[in-house]
């Protein structure tokens, strides 16, 4: 069975997840690292928003990290 | 009996101190909690409890675009855990934009797409045929409501609506997120659906019709449905790793209006322009990861990889990578960025049809962001956290500037009287922004 890049990436980074889910982790008290700023996954939205905006107005690809939606008649 | 102390508590001062030092950790403690939470603390001023993020980005291509971009973000986390999300953006753009023809050895003359008699230009030899007359302001706006339904279970809820002179969309979302595994994991999954409505300036052209001839119609709508399946995995201590998997289809008028293509003849001689013509619908599917590791308390880094494709044959992958060196006490912190991108051309992306050819699909553009190209991003941001506003306990002031380069990588054979011509000119821009939050 031939597997596209797009399902490869999807088993690797899936199964690494999954496998992560039940022996990885943290405990409560040793999320201090975690709950910094930096390590939000939205630590930046407006520089996120005004790169994806660029991005969107001169590429073919958006979406991903969120929603692929524009919102521009840029494109 | 009853034991009574000998000395009243209160009267007491060594224990007296005491108790007002566990008072004042507690409360300390519960301040760093509300901080951590992202809970504003309670005040009485205008946004006094709401979290306040806002940008002024200025962005300038080479030779076309530019454009003005104020963007603010509020924010507030109530005590029963909700969250609401309002935000606010209007852009300003003004310059030449491409309009898709090919340059020439010989002048070319186009009209804008309004048509006016002042809005005819011409282009030298040489040189790649841009609208100079364009402009357009857009405002949209936005918002979210995030509302855990129990303790492990949380939904949101959000829309937004953006107004171009032209062009007017509005996108309502849902998604629903559960942890588990002692919140280490959490897996969510979100819709939304975009419907796009568009009243071009002079109309809207027929998708493949002449240009000079002018067939013209009048508005036209896009539709859009997304999902948006995601696994969020706390790895260890220091390391937050992110998967998604999405898809979109949208369906309606999905050209450009303002886009043509050249018609030369098999000597390179341009005998005509035609709109471009892409097909109605179009499905997407994304695979997105992202890790962010604290390798030291002053270096973290989050590093995000993408690959996307679609029905019209373009396969893209994307690689940024975010570094950050706090010191100062974490009161000071740059981050350098690097992207990097390609992506391949739509299977009906063409730079010029000859006029000999038919198109076997139909379909034709070029539109060179549809075309096959590297882009490379560098970036740098420099904040600085400052004294709080009110009650607020910080802020925080930031600069940042990026380059963005287009390069063209794949050329076609052209015709002998298009040598010596750049086809493929591709594209430098910069962004720089200040920001301030608090």
């Amino acid at each position: 069975m031939k597997l596209d890049r797009l399902s490869f990436l999807c088993l690797v980074a899936g199964s690494a997840l999954v496998a992560g889910c039940s022996s990885l982790g943290v405990k409560p008290w040793q999320r201090d690292v975690l709950a910094r700023e930096e390590m939000r996954l939205d630590a930046n939205p407006l520089d996120a928003a005004i790169d994806d905006h660029m991005y969107f107005s001169k590429e073919a690809s958006s979406g991903g990290r969120s929603f692929a939606g524009g919102g521009c008649g840029c494109n | 009996m009853q034991l009574r102390p000998k000395i009243p508590l209160a009267k007491c001062p060594k224990t007296r101190r005491r108790l007002m030092a566990a008072s004042c950790a507690l409360l300390s403690a519960g301040a760093a909690r509300s901080q951590e939470a992202g809970v504003a603390p309670v005040g009485t001023g205008l946004l006094e409890d709401w979290s306040v993020d806002s940008a002024l980005a200025y962005y300038h291509e080479d030779g076309r675009v530019q454009a003005v971009e104020p963007v603010v973000n509020v924010s507030k986390v109530l005590a029963d855990g909700q969250s609401l999300n309002f935000n606010a953006t209007f852009d300003a753009l003004s310059g030449a934009s491409p309009n898709g023809a090919l340059p020439s050895h010989s002048p070319q003359t186009f009209t804008s797409p309004s048509g006016k008699a002042a809005h005819v230009y011409t282009i030298a030899p040489g040189q790649l045929p841009a609208d100079p007359h364009y402009s357009d302001t857009r405002f949209a706006a936005g918002g979210n409501w995030t509302l855990p339904l129990n303790r492990v279970d949380q939904l949101s809820v959000g829309g937004k609506f953006s107004v171009e002179d032209d062009f007017v969309s509005a996108t309502v979302d849902a998604s629903i997120a559960h942890d588990f595994n002692h919140k280490n994991t959490t897996l969510s999954f979100g819709i939304y659906n975009e419907y796009d409505s568009l009243h071009p300036v002079g109309n809207t052209p027929v998708p493949g019709s002449d240009f000079v001839s002018l067939v013209r119609t009048g508005g036209k709508s896009k539709d859009g449905v997304g999902a948006l399946l995601g696994v969020t995995q706390v790895m260890t201590r220091t390391w937050l790793s992110e998967f998604n998997l999405s898809v979109d289809r949208f369906t309606g008028y999905l050209n450009d209006p303002y886009k043509i293509t050249s018609i030369i003849d098999s000597a390179g001689n341009t005998t005509g322009y035609e709109y471009v013509s892409r097909p109605d619908q179009r499905m997407r599917k994304s695979v997105y990861w992202e890790n962010r590791v604290a390798w030291t308390s002053q270096l973290s880094t989050a590093l995000s990889l993408r690959y996307m494709s679609d029905d019209w044959a373009v396969r893209s992958d994307t690689a940024q990578l975010h570094l950050r060196w706090s010191w100062s006490n974490r009161e000071q912190y740059v981050e350098p960025t690097f992207r990097w991108y390609r992506q391949t051309a739509a299977d009906f992306y063409t730079p010029f049809i000859l006029d000999s050819a038919k198109q076997s699909t139909g379909f034709e553009s070029a539109d060179s962001r549809l075309g096959a190209f590297r882009a490379l991003t560098y970036g740098v941001k420099y904040a600085h956290k400052l004294p709080g506003l009110g009650s607020r306990a910080e802020s925080e002031f930031s600069i940042r500037a990026e380059y963005y380069q287009q390069t063209f990588n794949e050329h076609v054979p052209v015709p002998s009287g298009l040598q010596g011509l750049d086809l493929y000119p591709g594209l430098k821009a910069a962004l720089v922004q200040l920001g301030y939050r608090f």
